[in-house]
């Protein structure tokens, strides 16, 4: 080898961070959004009421709606309502002789009508109509879907720019020198220098977490990335290792022929409750709703576990037996269960959940410092030629798009959500290609035009929406500070906090990097202090 | 609880900084501590680690504890190595000292 060690970790480093660096910026952008996607899905629907009965209340209202609008089906399944999500979200699915053929010309709907879906305010047991939005679903498809790209290679991108990040992470630490020295070094104000500080402050301080996110995110599709251990031990039927490994409760049998009356819902939550020694249910379904031998399965509220996978029981209606319990995972299930939990996040409470936010935020400094410390780096070197070659013309075009350009499209996806009109056809969609247009826009005009006035303009106009955003939100919603503060809801009252934090961080980089100016070299200090000292100053000036 | 640990860490934190010379110089110039003095702070400081950890897992398990000690010595780093040293170093020592004393009243409370 012709480098040393250090020096080829520091090559794959760069290389590998650039590579990926701003398909990168918007995963991580897009997953820290996700672990306030039940809040970023109440703020995008100000119509939904606050909850005000209790978990009991609701799951009867909950049957009985049901019971109404969908007495035929084979399996209902449902949401209760908690703090962070007032709806309660059910869905059914209908006997195959119950399906209509699809009219020609009407868009078919998911599962060729054989589901049906409903939100229903648990306050009153009626169907709510809330506007048509993807909410923060969004931001969590996006997160390892992406979007307009097939699933299957948006996922294959994804999970490759998690490993390219993985070894990124490893052969940064390689490359950290001076990791517990520098561990608290920030020099401000001194160009490159500062750039390289706040790249590795932000990654060293949140390591444990971007290591945990990152080799996480991997797990939470390895079935997918390495398929080749299922093929070889279940050659002919994949499914048998699924229902196998992470396979919860079997089917239920075919449905009796008799009807009987269920027992009140209240009772069987309450078995469920005693047997969990207190804590409290999520959800549940039933499978053959009304028939003699009808069964519920209810599932475990999150909170108390790390695991994502959620322990469930299974009572019959009728008689209130317990027939089974969720089977105890082994020991490969259990630790995947573990790291998929911990990429999800669901167990954490505030404050937990606080953290992980910050956290990601770190990623994403870390990630776009990454990213322009490159083409800080590159600079003088196109300086000293006079003129910008093109790959530094094209990583600031990138970089502007990404780093400055995503916080507008974010923004923009929730203006969109509030201005756009209620009975458009098609609103979710269209909110979306209002994230994807305020994208496109920006990392358009950054290609045109990569100079540091964009950087500028580009990080004002976030700032700009980021922080008008409470405004607009008071002139079209009824859910804003002025209401939600006073009422204690800090759920809503959060959401318009942060955009306004966001605002004025958008805002300082955009005046920081208005204000900035280049740092002199030294041979024009010394040629500066010359002049300083012998009173020649005109012809340097003129010369710089 | 959770604020408490968050400020233990902070001050875990703080004593550590306090070990290093570089951060001695930046917040007392020529009256930076001398060796012996430094080992007192870091030692103090791995102790503080030890006690947000300690509380951490009982607040929140061994499940959570450990996720919830790690959360904390990250925001507590940030706002060292972001915000105080290169804005506000004067304000280092008494956050050291009020942040823990204000977690354990919010704990208390």
């Amino acid at each position: 080898m012709k480098n040393g060690f250090r020096q080829s970790m520091a090559w794959l480093h760069t290389w590998t961070g650039l590579l990926v660096g701003w398909l990168l910026l918007l995963i991580f952008m897009a997953g820290t959004a996700s672990y306030y996607r039940e809040e970023i899905s109440r703020w995008m629907r100000p119509e939904l009421p606050a909850t005000t009965v209790s978990t009991d209340v609701a799951a009867e209202r909950a049957v009985h709606y049901l019971q109404e609008h969908a007495g035929h089906a084979e399996t209902w399944f449902v949401t209760l309502p908690d703090p962070r999500n007032p709806a309660m979200r059910m869905f059914w699915r209908n006997p195959e002789s119950m399906v209509k053929p699809p009219v020609e010309g009407e868009r078919r709907r998911r599962g060729g009508g054989r589901f049906g879906d409903a939100t229903v305010d648990p306050n009153t047991g009626d169907k709510l109509e809330a506007r048509e939005t993807r909410g923060g679903e969004f931001f969590y498809r996006l997160h390892f879907d992406l979007h307009y790209i097939p699933v299957l290679w948006a996922r294959y991108l994804v999970g490759f720019c998690a490993m390219f990040m993985l070894v990124a992470i490893i052969t940064g630490v390689i490359t950290h020198k001076k990791i517990f020295k520098d561990f608290f070094t920030f020099r401000k104000d001194k160009g490159l220098r500062s750039w390289l500080d706040f790249h590795n402050v932000s990654a060293v301080m949140a390591l444990p977490y971007h290591a945990m996110i990152t080799y996480t995110g991997i797990v939470t599709l390895m079935v997918m990335y390495l398929p080749w251990g299922i093929k070889a031990a279940y050659p002919t039927d994949e499914d048998a290792f699924f229902s196998e490994a992470f396979g919860g409760m079997p089917e239920v049998s075919a449905p009796a022929e008799g009807r009987a009356a269920p027992l009140p819902i209240q009772q069987l939550l309450d078995s469920a409750r005693t047997h969990w020694k207190g804590v409290d249910v999520s959800g549940f379904s039933v499978a053959h709703p009304g028939a003699a031998n009808a069964v519920i399965d209810i599932r475990q509220r999150d909170g108390r576990r790390l695991s994502v996978d959620t322990p469930a029981l299974r009572y019959d209606m009728v008689t209130g037996t317990l027939l089974m319990e969720s089977p105890a995972s082994g020991a490969a299930t259990a630790t995947r269960g573990v790291m998929y939990g911990l990429h999800l996040a669901r167990f954490a409470d505030w404050g937990l959940r606080a953290l992980f936010f910050l956290s990601g935020l770190t990623g994403c400094l870390m990630v776009a410092s990454g990213v322009v410390l490159w083409a800080v780096k590159e600079r003088p070197k196109h300086a000293k030629s006079g003129r910008i070659g093109f790959g530094l013309r094209l990583v600031d075009a990138l970089n502007i798009g990404a780093v400055a350009g995503l916080p507008i499209a974010f923004a923009s996806y929730f203006w969109g959500n509030r201005l756009l009109p209620l009975q458009l056809p098609e609103r979710a969609d269209a909110e979306v290609s209002v994230f994807f247009y305020a994208w496109g826009a920006a990392l358009l005009a950054a290609f045109i035009w990569p100079k540091r006035l964009m950087w500028t303009w580009q990080l004002y106009l976030g700032a700009a929406l980021f922080a008008l955003l409470p405004l607009l939100n008071a002139l079209t919603t009824h859910a804003h500070l002025g209401v939600t503060i006073p009422a204690g809801d800090w759920i809503l009252a959060g959401f318009d906090l942060v955009m306004l934090a966001f605002g004025a961080m958008l805002a300082m980089c955009g005046w920081r990097m208005q204000r900035w100016t280049p740092p002199l070299s030294a041979a024009e200090k010394k040629k500066r202090a010359a002049a300083a000292a012998g009173g020649s100053a005109v012809p340097i000036e003129a010369k710089a | 609880m959770m604020l408490l640990a968050l400020g233990l860490s902070f001050s875990a934190f703080t004593a550590l900084s306090l070990a290093m010379e570089k951060h001695q110089l930046d917040l007392h110039g020529k009256q930076a501590a001398p060796v012996s003095r430094r080992r007192q702070w870091s030692g103090l400081g791995w102790v503080l680690l030890g006690a947000a950890f300690g509380l951490s897992v009982v607040d929140h398990g061994w499940a959570m504890g450990p996720v919830l000690w790690l959360g904390t010595m990250t925001i507590a780093g940030l706002l060292l190595a972001f915000g105080l040293y290169p804005w506000k170093p004067r304000w280092i020592a008494p956050l050291a000292l009020a942040l823990p004393a204000l977690g354990l009243v919010a704990a208390l409370v």
